[in-house]
């Protein structure tokens, strides 16, 4: 737009921008960036498959491993393909095998690396013609695959590979990383803003920073309206109300907040996500939490089937308050 | 043994795969490049295109041993002369750029993990080929199959060599790319699918056998053909071709072959793949091959061969790591190597420069030692392991001893006493199964398998709980049956409400838990029927297949009710004429399930429509 200061980079997205490029940055899962940061400097990496949820940095990982790994050859010795490439059968049986054969020189203890992005979308025949170039150029190839769920990889392929697995972020190391985008986009904020942005992210990197910079280039402020409003998920202070409401027993009052949330025109699917996640961060009884929580899942199920009316959005907030009256000292 | 692998028939696709092998160990290359320029020659001058009898070079490199120590010699010489001026190289072995799995490759029967007896049936019935002049026995084909990783081309490597006997193997050819395609058919050379190819080589060998090379020896080494690699089939007229293909090889084929196919496991059932192998393999028995099946490696054997590892790469792992990895192969051998060689990254290698730091990593030494613990969570095939921990911690309940007053919320809301439970001494279960990486169908599996043995003897009501609890979980889960778990949003959440409602639930509901003791904690059996009624259900329409030619219109409910027994009543009437061989034959093989599907499918049929059609 207008500031012309930062135009060149404006249209970088942020995840991109701040893209770790170096194993040892990468935030989170320290087990394992730890040994991915000796192989990275020892070499002989051995056949990989990077399994975790979104956003937790299997790919960057891999990335940074190709990049450190191979330094200025990197561009000739990395083959990256992901789900958006073509890689059916034919991809995997040409490009790979003729990156396989191709002649690159490298210094010893190096290797031309083939990264599969999202490999669990690959269908098993490509998969299994990857099984046997995987052996037979094991000596100047090796292979990084991440992927969501390992046991989407064939077991052939899993034989072949060591497997390290990623789980969520933690709040800290995402808000962490955070401090560092926003520090250097010197995006003003408030702690709340950013609270809402890990909130909504769930452990998801990716969406963080997607989040933040969506914010920052909407309203140029962040806080907890502007991040709600960019996310487009009902506030979860209006959401953590109705919860509390439930159990101090104003029934009505909880009832009025959900008809306000269901009139703000959110579906009910987004309503009850963050309730699940209210609840689960809800600091009350055992047997309550446990409820609640069987009572969200039940709700959702039901939303899931087409059946998502405020009825049932209030049914389940009844549901509640039944399972506090029984659950109540008289 | 050099002679035998200069003789071997090996042909390779293009000569730049050739050089290509050699150039990432450029260092070494002029220890190989004399010998190997021999090979690169075609040796069998009879096809000077195709088929490719491709062994490859890395390959064999790997396979006959003494030959790989002859060109290790020199390179070791080399690599001393080079460490020579930097005189530490504590790691020096780890240097050598080559996968674990590969250095450690057996080179003798000893060394193979493989179960001994298996390994005798391989052995002796190669032996029984080789020794005895051709012709007098029917079958020369030996089907040999298993799960990934459990060592079915290593011990017919390792057999072969134990015989001296040359081992050509078919490899896929290099795909053809469309540039060579054009210039293939500037050049009047038409094109051929790598089926075509597969299909040509085995005609070829079945009919003429494998040409010798030119070079003249007194003793002829005898041969053993091993496809390992069998090539894809789409669509049904490719795999029937494939089949034809296959069974003309196993009736009549000279030489002693092995086939390797591997196993998947029941789950991923409804993979294409994994039922054609299936079918082929059946196939291919009912036409005389035969049948070795490898188990998956016992832990011991595995943890033995982790150990002796270990040693020669001066690598310190502690026994019950080792154990770790071992059990969290499932039975992968090659896996478990793999993931040794993951494991032995050791952190304190980045502070391992060229100067020596030993001391200093004797420092750290408890610091690595608590990380290793944390990383060999990590990985592993099998996700049930890291699993374990979390359940351990779960199933036994562990509470504090007395009423924490700060744990009541601050508004005062008091629940009644027998709703009350006091607070979990552990992270928020949520969390610790994040952290486990737990899975919300295979952690309800598990605790509804485990719980009872949890919960003392007489509180019924828990038992009652944390049922009614597992059941609402399962509900909940429902609708991912037989699916794996996807990251889509709302699925998400309702999977993490069911791995919450159950763990939550067996928390909460246990609240007598029996005092502890060990048990061990079993995988679960809940889901068996189901998975052995699709199994049946399978077999039961791929023998309808075989019966009818695929023209029966019949139901499988009447094919298990009806067709089933009558075949098996005419099997006993015509055991011993060979001319109903057609009835007989499906039957025979599948007598044994026979007997136990008519018994299963006519309980579960009604259920079996609604579900599978």
């Amino acid at each position: 737009m207008a500031s012309s200061s930062h135009s060149s980079n404006y249209d970088i997205p942020w995840v991109e921008k701040y893209r770790p490029s170096k194993v040892a940055d990468i935030v989170g899962n320290p087990d394992a960036v730890s040994r991915l940061q000796v192989i990275a400097r020892d070499g002989n990496m051995p056949n990989l498959i990077l399994a975790g949820p979104p956003g937790t940095g299997k790919t960057t990982s891999i990335l940074a491993l190709a990049h450190e790994l191979l330094g200025p050859n990197a561009k000739e010795a990395v083959l990256e393909l992901n789900a958006s490439d073509d890689r059916g059968i034919d991809v995997v049986r040409n490009k790979i095998k003729m990156f396989a054969q191709k002649k690159v020189t490298l210094p010893p203890g190096q290797h031309k690396i083939v990264i599969l992005d999202e490999a669990d979308s690959m269908t098993s025949g490509a998969q299994q013609a990857l099984r046997r170039t995987m052996e037979i150029y094991s000596n100047s190839t090796r292979f990084a695959l991440a992927c969501n769920t390992s046991s989407k990889i064939i077991e052939p392929i899993q034989s072949r590979c060591a497997i390290v697995r990623f789980s969520r972020l933690s709040d800290q190391e995402i808000l962490g990383r955070l401090m560092v985008v926003v520090g250097a986009e010197q995006v003003p904020y408030v702690p709340e803003g950013l609270e809402a942005i890990i909130f909504t992210a769930d452990g998801d990197m990716r969406q963080a920073l997607n989040n933040l910079q969506a914010t920052y280039s909407g309203f140029h402020f962040v806080n907890q309206e502007n991040v709600f409003k960019v996310c487009d998920q009902p506030h979860p202070l209006h959401v953590k109300n109705m919860v509390r409401q439930v159990l101090e027993g104003k029934f009505d009052e909880a009832c009025s907040g959900m008809k306000h949330l269901y009139d703000l025109g959110y579906s009910p699917t987004d309503i009850i996500t963050t309730l699940f996640r209210i609840i689960k961060n809800y600091d009350m009884a055992e047997y309550l939490k446990l409820e609640f929580m069987k009572e969200t899942g039940f709700a959702h199920m039901r939303i899931c089937d087409g059946v998502g009316s405020y009825l049932q959005l209030c049914g389940l907030l009844a549901k509640f308050a039944l399972a506090r009256d029984t659950a109540r000292a008289a | 043994m050099r002679k035998i692998r200069d003789s071997s028939l090996m042909i390779l696709s293009s000569d730049e795969e050739d050089d290509c092998d050699y150039k990432p160990n450029l260092h070494r290359s002029y220890t190989k490049k004399p010998k190997s320029r021999p090979f690169i020659t075609r040796t069998n001058p009879r096809q000077p295109k195709k088929p490719r009898v491709s062994g490859s070079r890395s390959r064999s490199s790997r396979d006959s041993p003494s030959l790989f120590e002859q060109v290790g010699f020199p390179e070791e010489d080399f690599e001393e002369l080079f460490s020579g001026s930097k005189v530490s190289a504590g790691s020096g072995t780890s240097n050598v750029n080559e996968l674990w799995v590969d250095k450690y490759k057996p080179h003798s029967l000893e060394e193979l993990a493989v179960h001994k007896k298996k390994v005798e049936e391989v052995k002796s019935w190669f032996e029984e080929r080789l020794k005895t002049t051709k012709g007098n026995l029917i079958n020369n084909v030996v089907v040999i199959n298993g799960k990934a990783g459990v060592g079915k081309s290593t011990t017919v490597h390792v057999i072969a060599s134990h015989f001296g006997a040359r081992l050509c193997e078919w490899n896929t050819p290099t795909p053809t790319i469309w540039q060579e395609h054009v210039h293939n058919t500037n050049t009047g050379i038409q094109y051929t699918s790598k089926l075509d190819e597969f299909v040509n080589f085995i005609e070829k060998t079945r009919k003429y056998g494998l040409i010798p090379s030119s070079s003249s020896e007194d003793a002829k080494p005898s041969i053993i053909l091993l496809i390992d690699d069998l090539p894809m089939t789409n669509g049904r007229v490719a795999f029937e071709r494939l089949q034809s293909c296959l069974l003309h090889l196993v009736r009549s084929t000279q030489l002693p072959t092995a086939i390797l196919v591997s196993d998947y496991d029941e789950t991923d059932s409804t993979d294409h793949t994994a039922q054609r192998l299936e079918q082929l393999r059946l196939s291919l028995e009912n036409a005389g091959a035969c049948k070795v099946s490898f188990n998956p490696i016992t832990i011991n054997s595995i943890k033995k061969m982790l150990s002796r590892i270990c040693r020669l790469e001066k690598c310190s792992v502690t026994d019950e790591q080792l154990d770790l990895i071992a059990k969290a192969c499932g039975g992968d051998i090659r896996h478990a190597i793999t993931s040794l060689q993951l494991f032995c990254v050791k952190p304190d290698l980045v502070l391992n420069g060229s100067f020596s730091t030993t001391s200093y990593s004797y420092r750290k030494e408890d610091d690595i030692d608590a990380l290793v613990r944390g990383i060999s969570l990590l990985f592993g095939r099998d996700e049930t392991l890291s699993l374990f921990h979390a359940l351990g911690k779960f199933l036994h309940n562990k509470r504090e001893t007395e009423v924490a007053n700060a744990i009541t919320p601050g508004d005062a809301f008091l629940v009644r006493e027998n709703f009350s439970r006091l607070s979990l001494k552990m992270d928020a279960p949520e969390k610790v199964l994040c952290q486990a990486h737990g899975q919300a169908r295979p952690v309800t599996d598990f605790l509804h398998e485990n719980v009872l043995d949890f919960i003392s003897d007489e509180a019924m009501d828990d038992a009652w709980h944390v049922s009614s609890y597992l059941s609402d979980s399962d509900l909940l889960l429902s609708s991912f049956r037989g699916m794996l778990a996807r990251y889509n949003e709302a699925e998400n959440v309702l999977q993490s409400a069911a791995a919450s409602v159950a763990v939550r639930g067996v928390l909460y509901g246990n609240s007598h838990p029996s005092p502890p003791r060990w048990h061990a904690i079993r995988k679960p059996k809940l889901w068996q029927v189901e998975k052995s009624m699709l199994h049946k259900q399978k077999e039961i329409v791929r023998q309808r297949f075989i019966a009818y030619n695929g023209s029966s219109s019949s139901k499988v409910s009447d094919v298990a009710t009806e067709d089933m027994p009558v075949l098996k009543w005419l099997e006993c009437r015509a055991s011993g004429f060979e001319d109903n061989q057609a009835l007989v034959h499906c039957n025979k093989t599948h007598d044994e399930s026979c007997d136990r599907m008519s018994l299963d499918d006519r309980e579960n049929d009604d259920d079996d429509e609604i579900e599978e059609w």
